[in-house]
């Protein structure tokens, strides 16, 4: 797909903004170690939280600044006229930054490993951490362009993103909570991911054509 | 947080309460043609009805034995957070699809004045909830499943007017967004309904269960009538509200069409 190159490309080209994030996320868990004293107590029952909500705040961040990009370049208008669908364009961008913040949240959950002394890189907490950031991703880039026109929108993305993202929120939180042993109940939380993730990518995948037509 | 509070006089049956759900939904359908006799009718019925509300709530109904006069909120609560807050919802997502499809400006309208009346009634079911709360559970708030759900919904909505108010009204791309925003929001309803009531019912806490009142005749009329005088209000208010946003896009186009025709 010449749609996800492209988008690829673009994103290794603007390796800085991704840095960037990623020095967000890494500075944003200090603050939590620092504000919840993480470091003395069993990190356990808090650590889900503190990390949803950095990836959460990362990759609203993140995305706001994928579309500032290409809409103050021109290329996206050059890609709506381009004969390819909206909806390719609309999934070659949700890949990419997939991918993007895939890798941020790995790097992340490395480094809470060691600052935390918590094995997290299991097979189960990386496969929660990718369902939900398929699920987050692809509402916070249909949001974005929502948002890439109207004034204000680096506060406005946060305001219209997160109450949508309470769902997947409280579900990855639990879910992940699950994969560190921590009691949970008994709710489908990882059912409950994956179904926020096909509705998002659904629902997007519809009303992108709806959101960028001029 | 921990008094659970049983509704007295006696328990009926919860056939009682599906029988006024059931009559709220029939007469909620009734009320649709009403709206077309919006500046004759619907004004006379929205009087007549806050008063019956007024005094069925405030004189006829009988004092509850537990809860005490503060029981008596539940009049204005209850239709408040079911006829309005829902419906109104309901109406502003409708009314943005209609514009989706039509991209007439007056249902872009229609649908923010929808999501205005909702909100407020969003805030009036949390306040009344919260004073109710505090005498009878002992918190103004509680994370039960119910209430995160109705609060999440009002950050939902203020979201989509904040988005749709930083733009004029006849911004034709700001009326679209918002319109997909909140056909977005009305689908992760039930998402946000199933992941807090798994947060906060099967979650191994104590749990504050609402009381899904069965009630007895004489309080069974008078929620009936307040919530036909809910409903009457909530589009009373609509009415009102989208007819001022539609003259606000009218004298803003006219504004525009003059500005043009001034030589530079």
């Amino acid at each position: 797909m010449a749609v996800l190159r492209k988008d690829l490309q673009l994103a290794w080209r603007d390796r800085s903004g991704w840095l960037s994030a990623f020095a967000f996320a890494a500075v944003s868990l200090l603050v939590y170690s620092f504000a919840f004293d993480l470091v003395a107590t069993d990190v356990r029952p808090l650590l889900p939280g503190v990390l949803w909500t950095t990836f959460l705040f990362v990759g609203i961040f993140a995305n706001g600044q994928s579309f500032q990009r290409e809409s103050d370049a021109g290329t996206f208008d050059a890609m709506l006229v381009a004969p390819v669908s909206p909806a390719t364009i609309y999934l070659g961008k949700v890949l990419t930054n997939l991918v993007s913040l895939f890798l941020i949240e790995l790097a992340l959950l490395v480094l809470a490993t060691m600052l935390f002394d918590t094995a997290l890189l299991t097979a189960e907490l990386v496969l929660v951490v990718a369902i939900g950031t398929t699920g987050y991703v692809s509402l916070t880039t249909l949001l974005s362009t929502l948002g890439s026109r109207a004034r204000a929108r680096a506060v406005l993305l946060p305001v219209l993103a997160l109450p949508l993202l309470v769902p997947l929120l409280i579900a990855g939180v639990r879910a992940s909570g699950g994969a560190l042993g921590e009691p949970v109940g008994s709710a489908p939380w990882l059912l409950l991911l994956v179904v926020f993730a096909m509705w998002s990518t659904v629902g997007g995948a519809l009303l992108f054509p709806l959101a960028v037509e001029r | 947080m921990s008094a659970v509070a049983t509704p007295t006089p006696d328990r009926s049956p919860s056939f009682l309460t599906s029988a006024l759900r059931g009559l709220q939904a029939l007469f909620l359908w009734a009320t649709l043609p009403l709206y077309l006799r919006r500046w004759t009718l619907l004004p006379a019925l929205t009087g007549v009805g806050i008063m019956a509300l007024l005094v069925g709530a405030v004189l006829a109904a009988p004092r509850e034995v537990i809860e005490g006069d503060v029981q008596r909120l539940m009049y204005l609560h209850v239709p408040s957070a079911s006829v309005g807050t829902y419906m109104s919802f309901f109406i502003a997502a409708a009314a943005s699809v209609a514009y989706l499809v039509s991209r007439d400006l007056r249902w872009d309208a229609v649908a923010r004045s929808a999501a205005t009346v909702g909100v407020m009634f969003t805030v009036v079911t949390l306040a009344t909830g919260a004073i109710w709360g505090k005498p009878i559970w002992g918190v103004y708030w509680t994370w039960d499943a119910r209430l995160t759900a109705t609060l999440v919904l009002l950050l939902i909505y203020t979201a989509y007017l904040l988005a749709r108010s930083v733009a004029g009204p006849n911004d034709e791309q700001a009326a679209r967004y918002a319109a997909i925003f909140a056909v977005i929001g009305i689908l992760d309803i039930p998402l946000i309904h199933f992941s807090v009531n798994w947060w906060r019912t099967l979650h191994p806490q104590q749990i504050v269960i609402r009381p899904d009142p069965a009630l007895p005749g004489e309080m069974l009329l008078v929620l009936l009538i307040s919530a036909m005088a809910i409903s009457f209000l909530m589009l009373w208010l609509i009415a009102l509200r989208s007819e001022s946003e539609q003259l606000i896009q009218r004298t803003d186009r006219m504004r525009a069409r003059l500005d043009q025709r001034e030589p530079a």
